[in-house]
C-alpha cells in the first residue's frame, strides 16, 4: 500500500507546487498586459500634459510680458507729450487684456472694472519699486496673469491683466484627449493581453485535450508539430511519452492475444486426446478413469479460460466487430437459458439441482434488440453460470422494460437472481473487474472460473450500448441480482411482414 | 464402404489427436500436412469430407479451398485460429460448408461431419420439379436447371436451395435455414447462411447484386421468388 501510495503522493505535491497561487495562467498574462498598458499610457499622458501646459505658459507669458513692454513704451512716449490725459492713451492702447497705468500716485484703467486692488499688493509695490514683475494669481476665482513694467522716467508704471481661462479650457482638452487616449491604450492592452494569454495557453489546451482523449483510449492521438522552439519541447516530449505508452500497452494486448494463440493448437490436441480416453473409459480401471474424469473437465475449463483471454485481448486491442441481428429479446432469452442447460460438450456439466424460471413482462415480450448473438449468449450463460454456481437453488431470469408503464419502451432490462449471499455494496463494482478474486472468498467473483467471466459481460454489454450491475433482490431475501440494461428497437425502425 | 476423411493440418499433434477422434466415429482417415500434399492425395482418391487449417505453410487453406472447389464439389469444413469475421467469411468464400474454431472439442467436429454427410444424401422426396422463372429445381435427381442449362452448385447450395424451394414465396429465417441446412440450433452462426447465399446468388442470378431469385427480408430472413 505504501509503494502506491507514495508517488501518488509526491505527484500531489508537485501539483500542489504548480499551481498558481491566486489566478490561472491565463488571468495572469492578461492581468500583466493591462497594467502594463495602463502604466504606459498614464506616464505618456501625463508626460504630454505637463509639457503641452507648459509650453503653452510659456508662451503665453512670453506674449504678455512682450506686449506689456511695448505698450509702456506707448504710455511713457504719449506722457512725455501728454502727461495730463491719460484715457485716451489707455483706448487706444492694442490687445485683450486690460492696461492699469499708476501715474503720479493715482491708477487709471480702460475699464472701471479693474483698478489697483485687481492686482495683488506684492506685484503693485514691486512694480512701482521699479522692479518689472509678473504673477500668475487667481482674479475672482479666475487665473489670471499680470505683467508690471516701472516706467521711471515719468515715475509711473504700467500694469497689464489678462485673463488665462482660454488657457485652462485648452488645457482642458488636452487632458481629456490624454485620458481618452489611455483608456483606449489600456483597452488595446486588455485585447492584446487576452489574444497572448490564449495564444500562450493554446497549447496547453490541445495538451490536455489530447490527453484527455489517449485516457479514452485514442492510443493513436499525438500532438500537432510545431515551429516554436519552446513548445516544440513539450510537444515533442508528449507525443514521446504517448508513442511509448502506445507501445506498452499494444505489447500487453498482443501478449495476452499471442500467448491464447499459441495455447489453442496444444490446447487442441489436448481436448481431442482427453476426449478419446473419455470415450473408452469404461475399458480403465477405476482410478484411471477417475483420472481421466479429472482431465476432461480441467481441459474444458482450461478451454473456456482461453477463449475468455482471447475474447477480451480482442478488447484490449480494441479490434472487436459486433455482428448484429434483429432479434425478439424475450425468444433468446428463452433460447439462452433452454441453451445453457444443454451440456456443452466439453466436460463441464450444467449442475442439475437447481432450475431456471424465466419471466417476462407482457410488455416486453416482443421487443427487439440488436444483438450479436453469439458474444451476449455468452453474457446470459455466464451470468447464470455465475447464479448457478453462487447462488442455491433456483435461478429467476426476468425480462422487463426499463421505462415507465406510460411511456414508449426505449430501454429493456434482463435480470438474474440467485438466492445465493449476494455481493456486498463495496464490492458490486469490483465484480465486473478482471480475475476480481480479491472479492470476499466464497462468493462471487472468488473460485474457479470466476476469473474472466463477469469481466467479460461487462465489456460485451457495454459494446451493445447498454451497461450491467448487480444489486440485491428485489424481494429482499438473500440473494444477487444482476441487472443487464439494453436499448431496443423502437417498432417504426422494424420493417413489418409476417413472420415465418 | 467407410466414410473417408482428408485432414490437412501442419501440427503432427492435432492431426494425430484428430485422428483418433474420428476413427472413434469408424471413419477413414487420410493425413496431409500441406496443400500441395493435400491436392495430390485428393485426387489420388477422393474423399467423402475434408478437413482445412487455414493456417498452413506455403500454400494456405483459402488457396487450398479455392483450388479444390474448382474441380469438385466435395464437403470442406475450415479450421480458423480465430472467429473473426475476416476468417470465417473468408473462409466460407473460398468455397467452405462449415468452419470450426480451435480449440474445438472432437464432439464438435464429428457433429459437423455428420451433418455434411446427411446433407450429401438425398433430401425428403416431395417435390418432383420446382420452377422460379427461369430457375428450375429438381430435388429428386440432385440437378438446378438455369434457362435449360445445368447448374453446378455444391451440395450445401443445393441444400439451401430446396429448402428455399419448399416453400415457394415464404420467408425462412436465417436461424429455421441454419437449422435446417446445417443441423445448428439457434444460436448458429448466420454468418454461414449470408455467405452461402451470397454464394448461391452469384450462381443462380442474372445480376447477383440486385438478387431476383434469392430475396433478403430484411431482419426476417430470406425468400425464394420467381
Amino acid at each position: 500500500m505504501n509503494e502506491v501510495a507514495a508517488p501518488a503522493g509526491r505527484l500531489a505535491r508537485l501539483g500542489w507546487r504548480l499551481r498558481p497561487r491566486r489566478f490561472g495562467l491565463r488571468a495572469r498574462i492578461l492581468i500583466v498586459f493591462t497594467l502594463g498598458a495602463f502604466a504606459l499610457a498614464a506616464f505618456l499622458a501625463a508626460v504630454t500634459y505637463g509639457l503641452t501646459r507648459s509650453t503653452l505658459l510659456r508662451q503665453r507669458d512670453d506674449a504678455a510680458i512682450d506686449q506689456a513692454y511695448a505698450n509702456a513704451r506707448r504710455v511713457e512716449e504719449d506722457l512725455r507729450s501728454n502727461p495730463t490725459n491719460l484715457q485716451p492713451i489707455l483706448a487706444d492702447l492694442p490687445g485683450t487684456s486690460q492696461p492699469l497705468v499708476w501715474y503720479r500716485s493715482a491708477w487709471a484703467s480702460r475699464n472701471a472694472d479693474f483698478g489697483p486692488t485687481s492686482l495683488p499688493a506684492s506685484l503693485r509695490d514691486t512694480v512701482i519699486g521699479g522692479t518689472p514683475a509678473r504673477m500668475i494669481y487667481d482674479r475672482a476665482g479666475k487665473r489670471t496673469l499680470a505683467v508690471g513694467v516701472p516706467i521711471p522716467q515719468s515715475s509711473a508704471a504700467y500694469f497689464e491683466i489678462s485673463s488665462l481661462d482660454e488657457l485652462g479650457d485648452t488645457l482642458g482638452s488636452v487632458g481629456v484627449s490624454a485620458i481618452g487616449a489611455s483608456a483606449i491604450t489600456t483597452a488595446l492592452g486588455v485585447a492584446a493581453g487576452a489574444w497572448a494569454a490564449r495564444r500562450a495557453t493554446r497549447p496547453l489546451g490541445a495538451a490536455a485535450q489530447a490527453a484527455r482523449a489517449i485516457a479514452g483510449g485514442g492510443l493513436d492521438t499525438r500532438l500537432e508539430a510545431v515551429d516554436d522552439p519552446d513548445l516544440k519541447v513539450l510537444a515533442d516530449s508528449f507525443n514521446d511519452m504517448v508513442s511509448t505508452l502506445q507501445r506498452r500497452v499494444e505489447q500487453d494486448a498482443r501478449f495476452a492475444s499471442d500467448v491464447s494463440h499459441e495455447l489453442r493448437s496444444p490446447l487442441t490436441t489436448l481436448s481431442n486426446s482427453a476426449q478419446f480416453l473419455h470415450s473408452r473409459r469404461d475399458e480403465l480401471p477405476e482410478r484411471a478413469a477417475a483420472a481421466v474424469d479429472l482431465l476432461v473437465a480441467d481441459v474444458g475449463r482450461f478451454q473456456g479460460l482461453v477463449e475468455d483471454l482471447l475474447e477480451i485481448s480482442r478488447f484490449d486491442a480494441g479490434a472487436v466487430k459486433l455482428t448484429l441481428d434483429e432479434l425478439v429479446l424475450a425468444e433468446f432469452v428463452r433460447q439462452a437459458v433452454a441453451a445453457s442447460a444443454v451440456p456443452s460438450g466439453n466436460g463441464v456439466e450444467p449442475p442439475s439441482d437447481s432450475t431456471v424460471k424465466i419471466v417476462v413482462d407482457p410488455r416486453a415480450e416482443h421487443l427487439v434488440a440488436r444483438l450479436d448473438k453469439r458474444r451476449m449468449l455468452r453474457v446470459l450463460a455466464n451470468l447464470l453460470e455465475n447464479a448457478r454456481h453462487y447462488g442455491a437453488g433456483d435461478v429467476t431470469v426476468e425480462v422487463i422494460p426499463a421505462t415507465p408503464p406510460d411511456e414508449p419502451v426505449t430501454n429493456v432490462q434482463i435480470a438474474v437472481e440467485d438466492h445465493g449471499p449476494g455481493v456486498p455494496p463495496e464490492e458490486r463494482t469490483l465484480v465486473f473487474e478482471r480475475f476480481a478474486r480479491g472479492v470476499s472468498a466464497g462468493r462471487r467473483g472468488a473460485g474457479e472460473g470466476a476469473g474472466l467471466g463477469l469481466a467479460l459481460v461487462d465489456e460485451h454489454v457495454r459494446l451493445h450500448g447498454g451497461r450491467v450491475w448487480v444489486t440485491d433482490r428485489l424481494d429482499g431475501e438473500e440473494g444477487a441480482r444482476f441487472v443487464i440494461e439494453l436499448p431496443v428497437v423502437a417498432e417504426e425502425e422494424m420493417i413489418p411482414e409476417e413472420i415465418p | 464402404m467407410a466414410t473417408r476423411i482428408l485432414t490437412v493440418e501442419d501440427d503432427e499433434r492435432i492431426r494425430a489427436a484428430v485422428k483418433l477422434a474420428l476413427e472413434d466415429e469408424g471413419w477413414t482417415v487420410v493425413e496431409t500436412s500441406n496443400g500441395e500434399d493435400a491436392i495430390d492425395a485428393f485426387h489420388a482418391s477422393p474423399p467423402d469430407i475434408v478437413l482445412i487449417d487455414i493456417m498452413l505453410p506455403g500454400m494456405d487453406g483459402f488457396e487450398l479451398c479455392r483450388s479444390l472447389r474448382r474441380t469438385s464439389d466435395v464437403p470442406i469444413i475450415m479450421v480458423t485460429a480465430r472467429n473473426d469475421t475476416h476468417d470465417v467469411v473468408a473462409g466460407l468464400e473460398a468455397g467452405a460448408d462449415d468452419y470450426l474454431t480451435k480449440p474445438f472439442v472432437p464432439k464438435e467436429l464429428s457433429a459437423r461431419i455428420r451433418a455434411l454427410l446427411r446433407r450429401v444424401r438425398p433430401t425428403k422426396p416431395g417435390h418432383a420439379r420446382l420452377t422460379f422463372g427461369d430457375l428450375e429445381v429438381v430435388p429428386d435427381e440432385g440437378k438446378v436447371l438455369k434457362g435449360g442449362q445445368e447448374m453446378h452448385l455444391t451440395k450445401t447450395e443445393f441444400r439451401l436451395l430446396c429448402e428455399l424451394a419448399a416453400d415457394p414465396g415464404k420467408v425462412l429465417s436465417r436461424e429455421t435455414l441454419l437449422d435446417r441446412v446445417w443441423g445448428y440450433g439457434y444460436f448458429g452462426d448466420g454468418r454461414l447462411v449470408d455467405v452461402h447465399v451470397h454464394r448461391l446468388r452469384t450462381k443462380v442470378e442474372a445480376d447477383p447484386a440486385n438478387p431476383r431469385h434469392v430475396v433478403t427480408v430484411r431482419g426476417l430472413g430470406y425468400r425464394l421468388q420467381g
